[in-house]
């Protein structure tokens, strides 16, 4: 009773993509891989790298230090829950 | 606002608006929700406004107001430019965005007024049901048709991954609305709950998921003017997911009467997931390997590349969560709301963003507004998305255990509150930012209305 919908959805699943990955394989998809990789640069970069400023340094610094305080927090709480308690 | 821009793709950026539009109504929903459980007789008596109507408000603007028209609007972007030729027609992706916003429009009203399918993240009621469809139907034609006159003969993996998300959504809505029956748009007993959750999962996995790869595949190698790690290893990643993500919603039904085989089938495609994420987020680090500076300086990219390592945690997450001991402590409670904001917001939410961040420059053909104010949405976004994750995970812990030790509710629900209350605020804090968001997108769509920072 709860199989035909559930069933039908995976075969019907599967033989779509069988199909298209076929289709893909017969059309040269899987081919001219290193080319591939190649393609969003593709375009014109038209516009400069944009650069770093100096806030961002405090930024990293910033991640830096709520990364510290969570470990510390989780370790205090490890240690508050283990031996002080 | 005298000089308006000649735009060349109406399409993305009528989906980029709509997204910062909704993501403003999306998060104010959800610091209403949160608000209530934090103070519930605030909006008692007041029907429109009742958790049980803000809730799935929420979720469902979420879904389909903020992330989904975000990554689509990256993706009417970078599809054309990917194969080498214009949108099929533009005409009628204006037309789909308007109707997507119709669609959007209704939903508040329908569900305000406490019209509902009453099935998790299925309630949108029928008629509604079928324009999601058909929107879906229409943007998978127009993306089909594009690659049909495509003058790249490569399929690049992004534009495999976005037309999968369309179509496979397209099915995953018509079978897990059960909308073959308009009526109930149910089936009965546990059958419609596991069409529900086959929903349920896949509405995530199977849109959000493709769509937000898409966008990391596009901006990271450009950010960072790197090729591609390997294509060959992202379509291995594409043909993984499409096999093994389409089965795994069961595994929010290990505890209940389902045949065992099938709970057998969505464990171990949940740890198999582990394949298509590690393709995923290998290849991307790879290409983003010895560039983080070049991320760092590309707020699009930022985004994105903080998406990925939020969908690091999620799929490890998930992939555990689906162990029955797990299940058994994280089911069921806040750890669920916890994870599924890391998934939401954490993963889609900041790729989407990314995305608009990355392509409105590209699209207006001029810098970002304001910089700094997308910064500032980053850092409150992240700030708000991790402070989430840290108090309900916290609370779903003890309710996770309250119950295991038999428990009743209302001795546990005093113990939560004071993590309900800085959740609200966490809230409060996406929201403003997502104003803020807001307003610089708007402003650098329409420009002559300012010099940018």
């Amino acid at each position: 009773m709860y199989y035909p919908y559930f069933i039908a959805y995976i075969g019907i699943g599967l033989a779509i993509s069988l199909g298209v990955f076929f289709w893909a394989l017969k059309s040269g998809q899987f081919q001219d891989q290193q080319r591939a990789r190649f393609l969003p640069l593709r375009d014109d970069l038209e516009s400069p790298p944009s650069r770093t400023s100096r806030a961002h340094r405090v930024e990293v610094y910033g991640l830096f230090f709520l990364a510290v305080a969570g470990l510390a927090a989780s370790a205090g709480v490890l240690l508050y829950a283990l031996y002080l308690n | 606002m005298e000089a308006k821009p000649i735009l060349k793709y109406p399409t993305a950026t009528a989906f980029c608006l709509t997204s910062g539009f909704w993501m403003m109504v999306a998060t104010f929903y959800g610091l209403l929700g949160a608000t209530e459980l934090m103070a519930p007789d605030l909006t008692a008596n007041m029907g429109g406004i009742v958790f049980g109507r803000v809730r799935p408000t929420h979720v469902n603007l979420v879904l389909f107001g903020f992330v989904t028209p975000g990554l689509l609007g990256a993706a009417f972007y970078y599809i054309p430019r990917l194969l080498g030729t214009g949108l099929y027609s533009e005409r009628l992706g204006v037309f789909t965005a308007v109707g997507w916003n119709a669609a959007l429009v209704a939903l508040v009203a329908t569900l305000a007024m406490g019209m509902t399918q009453g099935r998790e993240y299925a309630e949108l009621v029928w008629s509604i049901d079928v324009v999601v469809v058909v929107a879906f139907l229409l943007i998978f034609f127009n993306f089909i048709m594009t690659v049909k006159q495509r003058e790249e003969p490569i399929l690049y993996v992004s534009v495999w991954y976005v037309l999968a998300g369309c179509i496979l959504t397209a099915c995953t809505y018509i079978l897990g609305n059960v909308i073959w029956r308009p009526d109930s748009g149910a089936l009965v007993g546990i059958p419609d709950a596991i069409l529900l959750w086959f929903y349920g999962h896949n509405i995530f996995g199977l849109l959000l998921t493709p769509l937000s790869a898409g966008v990391a595949y596009y901006v990271i190698p450009r950010a960072t003017r790197n090729p591609l790690y390997s294509h060959t290893l992202s379509l291995l990643g594409f043909w993984s997911l499409i096999v093994v993500y389409t089965h795994i919603g069961t595994h929010h039904l290990l505890q209940v009467p389902v045949p065992t085989w099938l709970k057998v089938v969505a464990i171990v495609d949940s740890v198999a997931m582990v394949i298509p994420v590690m393709a995923f987020l290998i290849n991307i680090w790879y290409t983003a390997k010895g560039k983080l500076g070049e991320i760092h300086a590309d707020i699009g990219a930022k985004f994105v590349f903080t998406g990925t390592i939020m969908y690091f945690f999620v799929s490890i997450q998930g992939s555990f969560m689906a162990l029955p001991d797990v299940q058994r402590v994280t089911h069921f409670n806040n750890w669920v709301v916890a994870h599924a904001h890391i998934g939401v917001l954490g993963f889609a939410g900041m790729i989407a963003l990314g995305g608009l961040y990355y392509t409105i420059p590209k699209l207006t053909g001029r810098p970002l507004f304001s910089r700094f104010l997308a910064d500032f949405q980053y850092w409150m976004v992240l700030i708000g998305m991790v402070g989430f994750t840290i108090v309900l995970t916290i609370a779903g812990l003890i309710q996770g255990n309250a119950w295991l030790n038999g428990e009743t509710v209302y001795r546990v629900l005093p113990e939560i509150h004071v993590y309900y209350v800085v959740r609200a605020g966490l809230g409060l804090m996406i929201f403003g930012s997502a104003v803020l968001g807001f307003y610089n997108i708007v402003r650098s769509v329409w420009v002559g209305s300012g010099a940018p920072s």
